[in-house]
C-alpha cells in the first residue's frame, strides 16, 4: 500500500561548502580565492590533482587530432544546438507529443522544488521506497537526494565515483569524474567504514570489486531507477543515456519504475544529430571514441512505467540573456573543466556550485549573482576552455561579460572596486601615471623583496616581481621611434 | 498542476527565444567524413578497423564461420555454467528467464548484433536481439555475433542505416563495463560484464 507522505520539513536547499566539499547550508557568497588557497596549501596534492586532470585533457587531444573532421563536427554541433535553442518551445512540444505516444509520461518542472515534488510524487504513487540513481548533475542541482531522504526514500547513487562521494557526505567535485579529488587511500578508508572492506585496502581493482558487490544488491532490490539524460530527440520522442559502467542502464532495466530527469536544453531535433554528438561527447570527456554503453530509450519495458521530467530551473531565463544563452549548448563533457588551469589547481569544491570550472562559472551566476559573483573571476581568461569546447561555447567571453555585471551590481568586493576606480582615475591622467611609473620602478629597485611582494598585493603572494626596467615604455618609444608618440596633456 | 508548469515554461521559453538560427544540413555535411579515412570502404578494410577499435576498447575479437559458432563461443568463454542465448545452437543455453532479475547469475549472454561501427568498435543491440533490456548489462560475460558485412564506417553511417526509434530500447555497446573513478585507474567489470567478446563472422568463400 501507499505510504502517506510525511509533511515536508522546512525547505532548506543545501549547497556545497567550499571548505570541506560537504553539503552545507547556504552560508553567503562563495569565496573561491579563499577556498582555492586552502586547496593549494597542500602543494603535493595540488600537483597530483593538476596532473590527473591534464592526463584526461591529453587523452582528449589525441582523440580530437585523430579525426580530420573534428573542427567540422564542432561547428555542426554548435549549429544544431543554436538552431534547437532558437526554436526550443517548438521542439519541446514535438518531443512531448512523440514521447507521450511512445508511452513515456512527460512532466514539467519550473524549478528544483517542483522537480523534487514530481519525482517524490511518482515514487509515492508507485509505492517505491528504494531508488537507485545514475549520474545526473540536474538532480545534484535540484538537491533531490536530501529532499527524498527527508521523506523516507532510500537513495543510492550507483555511479562508482558518485557512490564514493555519497558515502562520504560530499558533493561531486567534477561532473564526469565525481571523485577526482580523492586518493585511493581515502576511498579505501571510506569503503572500510561503510562497506566493511579490509583496513588499508587501497587497490582500485579490489575497491571496485567491493563496490560492485555492494551495488549489485541495490540494483536488484531497487523499486525505482532515476537516470539523467544526455540527449533527447524531438522527432522520435526518445532519450539517450551514456555511461561506461552500465549502471544507468542496469538500474533502468531492472526497476519497475524508470524516471529520467533532464534540463530543457538537452533536446536535439533528429536522430541523425546523434551521430554528431556521440562522436564528440566521449572524445571530449574522457578521450575514448565512445562510451561503453549508449542506451536509447523509446518507451518503458513491459510491466514498467517510464517518466520523464523536463526541468527549467533558470534555463529559460538564461536563454533570454543575450551574451549568455549560448552556454545552454553545453553537453556536460567537462573538457573545459579538465583544461582549466584554475580548476586543476583549485579543485571542484572551491567553486561551491554543482557545476564547477568555466562552464559552471557562466551558468551559475545567473542563478544567484550575489552568491556566485566570485566565480567569473576564477579564471585567467586564457581561453583554453573555449578552444576545447565541442559545441564552441564562447566561455572566456562569457566569463568576461559576467565580470562586468558582477562589478555593476556591486558584488566585486570593496578592495577590487576601489583598486579599479583608482586605476581608472590614474590612467586618465598621463602625467601623473608617468610619475607613478617612475616611482614604481624606483621602488622595485630600492625595496627589499619581501616588501616588494607585499606591495603587489595578492598577486605577489606566490610570485617574485620582475626586475624593474631602466625606462618606461613611453620613454623607450620616444627615444627609439621618435616623434610618433607626441606627448599630450 | 503540471499543465500550469508546462504553459509557464513554454511561455518563458517563447519569450526568451534568441533570433532564429538555421538548421545545418547534417546529412550533407557528414558525407565524406569516413571516406577521408578509408578510400575503399569494402567490408574487409572496415572489419579490420572495427576489430582494432573494439580491441582498443577492451573487447575480445575472434573470427570464424557461422557454422562454427558454438565452438567459437565455447572456446571464447570456457567454463560458463549458466548460459542465456538469443542465438541458436549455443551448447547448454537456457531460455530467457521471465524476469530481468532472473539474469543476475548468468555467466554468459549471447546475442547477435544488427551492425558494428568501425570507428569505435561499438555494436548495435536492439531489444529484439536482446530479448531483455537487462541482459547485456548484468551477465558476467557477453558474447555478440557480428556479420562482417554489417559493419559501417562511423556513427553517422550507423544512424543513417538504423531506425533507433523502431524499438523501445536499443544500445550501442563498445566493450566490457568499466570505470576509472578511483584515481583514474582503469578497472574492467564495474557492474556487469567483465568480458565482452565479439565473434566476427567470416564471409563464406565464393564457390
Amino acid at each position: 500500500m501507499l505510504a502517506a507522505p510525511r509533511p515536508p520539513r522546512r525547505a532548506v536547499l543545501p549547497v556545497v561548502d567550499v571548505a570541506s566539499g560537504h553539503h552545507a547550508p547556504n552560508t553567503g557568497p562563495v569565496d573561491h580565492a579563499a577556498a582555492a588557497a586552502r586547496f593549494t596549501a597542500d602543494e603535493a596534492r595540488t600537483d597530483w590533482h593538476d596532473g590527473a586532470l591534464w592526463f584526461v585533457r591529453e587523452k582528449r587531444d589525441r582523440q580530437a587530432a585523430a579525426l580530420p573532421e573534428w573542427e567540422l563536427l564542432r561547428e555542426l554541433a554548435s549549429q544544431i544546438k543554436e538552431h534547437t535553442l532558437s526554436h526550443l518551445d517548438e521542439y519541446l512540444e514535438q518531443f512531448e507529443a512523440c514521447a507521450t505516444a511512445n508511452g513515456i509520461r512527460v512532466h514539467w518542472a519550473r524549478d528544483a522544488e517542483e522537480h523534487n515534488r514530481i519525482v517524490h510524487g511518482i515514487l509515492v504513487a508507485a509505492g517505491s521506497r528504494r531508488l537507485v540513481k545514475s549520474k545526473s548533475m540536474l538532480t545534484e542541482e535540484c538537491r533531490l537526494n536530501p529532499y527524498l531522504q527527508e521523506r523516507d526514500i532510500a537513495v543510492v547513487d550507483s555511479d562508482l565515483g558518485e557512490r564514493i562521494v555519497q558515502l562520504r557526505g560530499e558533493a561531486p567535485s567534477h561532473i564526469v569524474l565525481p571523485a577526482i579529488h580523492l586518493k585511493k587511500e581515502e576511498v579505501g578508508e571510506t569503503f572500510h567504514t561503510h562497506l566493511g572492506t579490509e583496513a588499508g585496502l587501497a587497490d582500485p581493482t579490489a575497491l571496485t570489486a567491493a563496490a560492485r558487490a555492494h551495488l549489485r544488491e541495490h540494483f536488484l532490490a531497487a523499486d525505482a531507477a532515476l537516470t539523467g539524460v544526455n540527449f533527447a530527440v524531438a522527432e522520435t520522442g526518445g532519450f539517450v543515456v551514456c555511461t561506461n559502467e552500465g549502471n544507468a542502464d542496469l538500474a533502468a532495466a531492472l526497476a519497475p519504475v524508470h524516471i529520467a530527469s533532464m534540463g530543457i536544453e538537452k533536446l536535439i531535433p533528429r536522430a541523425e544529430d546523434l551521430g554528431v554528438f556521440t562522436r564528440l561527447l566521449t572524445r571530449s570527456a574522457t578521450g575514448q571514441p565512445v562510451t561503453v554503453y549508449t542506451s536509447h530509450f523509446h518507451g518503458p519495458r513491459r510491466a514498467q512505467e517510464m517518466h520523464l521530467v523536463l526541468v527549467d530551473n533558470g534555463r529559460s531565463e538564461q536563454l533570454g540573456r543575450e551574451g549568455f544563452w549560448r552556454s545552454l549548448k553545453c553537453i556536460r563533457c567537462a573538457a573545459c573543466i579538465n583544461t582549466c588551469p584554475v580548476y586543476r589547481r583549485s579543485g571542484g569544491h572551491s567553486y561551491g556550485s554543482t557545476i564547477p570550472g568555466p562552464i559552471g562559472s557562466v551558468l551559475t551566476p545567473g542563478m544567484d549573482l550575489e552568491r556566485y559573483g566570485a566565480l567569473p573571476f576564477a579564471s585567467t581568461l586564457c581561453g583554453s576552455c573555449a578552444a576545447v569546447c565541442p559545441v564552441k561555447i564562447d566561455l572566456d567571453a562569457q566569463l568576461y561579460r559576467w565580470r562586468q555585471l558582477v562589478a555593476d551590481a556591486g558584488h566585486a568586493g570593496v578592495a577590487k572596486a576601489a583598486a579599479m576606480k583608482g586605476a581608472g582615475w590614474l590612467l586618465a591622467r598621463p602625467r601623473l601615471f608617468r610619475a607613478a611609473g617612475a616611482l614604481g620602478r624606483l621602488a622595485l629597485r630600492a625595496l627589499p623583496p619581501r616588501a616588494r611582494r607585499l606591495a603587489a598585493g595578492p598577486w605577489g603572494r606566490a610570485r617574485d616581481l620582475p626586475p624593474a626596467p631602466d625606462q618606461s615604455f613611453h620613454a623607450w618609444y620616444r627615444q627609439n621611434r621618435g616623434g610618433a608618440g607626441e606627448e599630450r596633456g | 498542476m503540471s499543465d500550469d508548469a508546462r504553459a509557464a515554461i513554454l511561455r518563458a521559453v517563447r519569450a526568451a527565444r534568441p533570433a532564429p538560427v538555421a538548421r545545418p544540413d547534417v546529412r550533407a555535411a557528414v558525407q565524406g567524413f569516413a571516406g577521408d579515412a578509408c578510400e575503399t570502404p569494402d567490408d574487409r578494410a572496415l572489419s579490420a578497423r572495427f576489430a582494432e577499435a573494439a580491441r582498443a576498447g577492451g573487447s575480445v575479437v575472434v573470427e570464424g564461420r557461422r557454422g562454427d559458432l558454438p565452438t567459437l563461443v565455447a572456446a571464447a568463454v570456457p567454463g560458463a555454467r549458466r548460459v542465456v542465448s538469443q542465438v541458436d545452437g549455443i551448447v547448454g543455453a537456457v531460455p530467457m528467464p521471465d524476469t530481468p532479475h532472473g539474469l543476475a547469475d548468468a555467466d554468459l549472454f549471447v546475442c547477435e548484433a544488427v551492425l558494428g561501427v568501425a570507428e569505435n568498435g561499438a555494436v548495435w543491440l536492439p531489444l529484439s536481439r536482446l530479448g531483455e533490456r537487462a541482459a547485456p548489462f548484468i551477465a558476467a560475460h557477453v558474447a555478440v555475433v557480428l556479420d562482417r558485412t554489417a559493419i559501417v564506417a562511423d556513427m553517422h553511417a550507423a544512424y543513417a542505416r538504423l531506425d533507433v526509434a523502431a524499438e523501445r530500447f536499443g544500445v550501442f555497446v563498445a566493450g566490457p563495463s568499466k570505470t576509472a573513478d578511483i584515481e583514474q585507474s582503469l578497472v574492467v567489470g564495474a557492474h556487469g560484464p567483465k568480458e565482452f567478446t565479439v565473434v566476427l563472422i567470416e564471409i563464406a568463400p565464393a564457390p
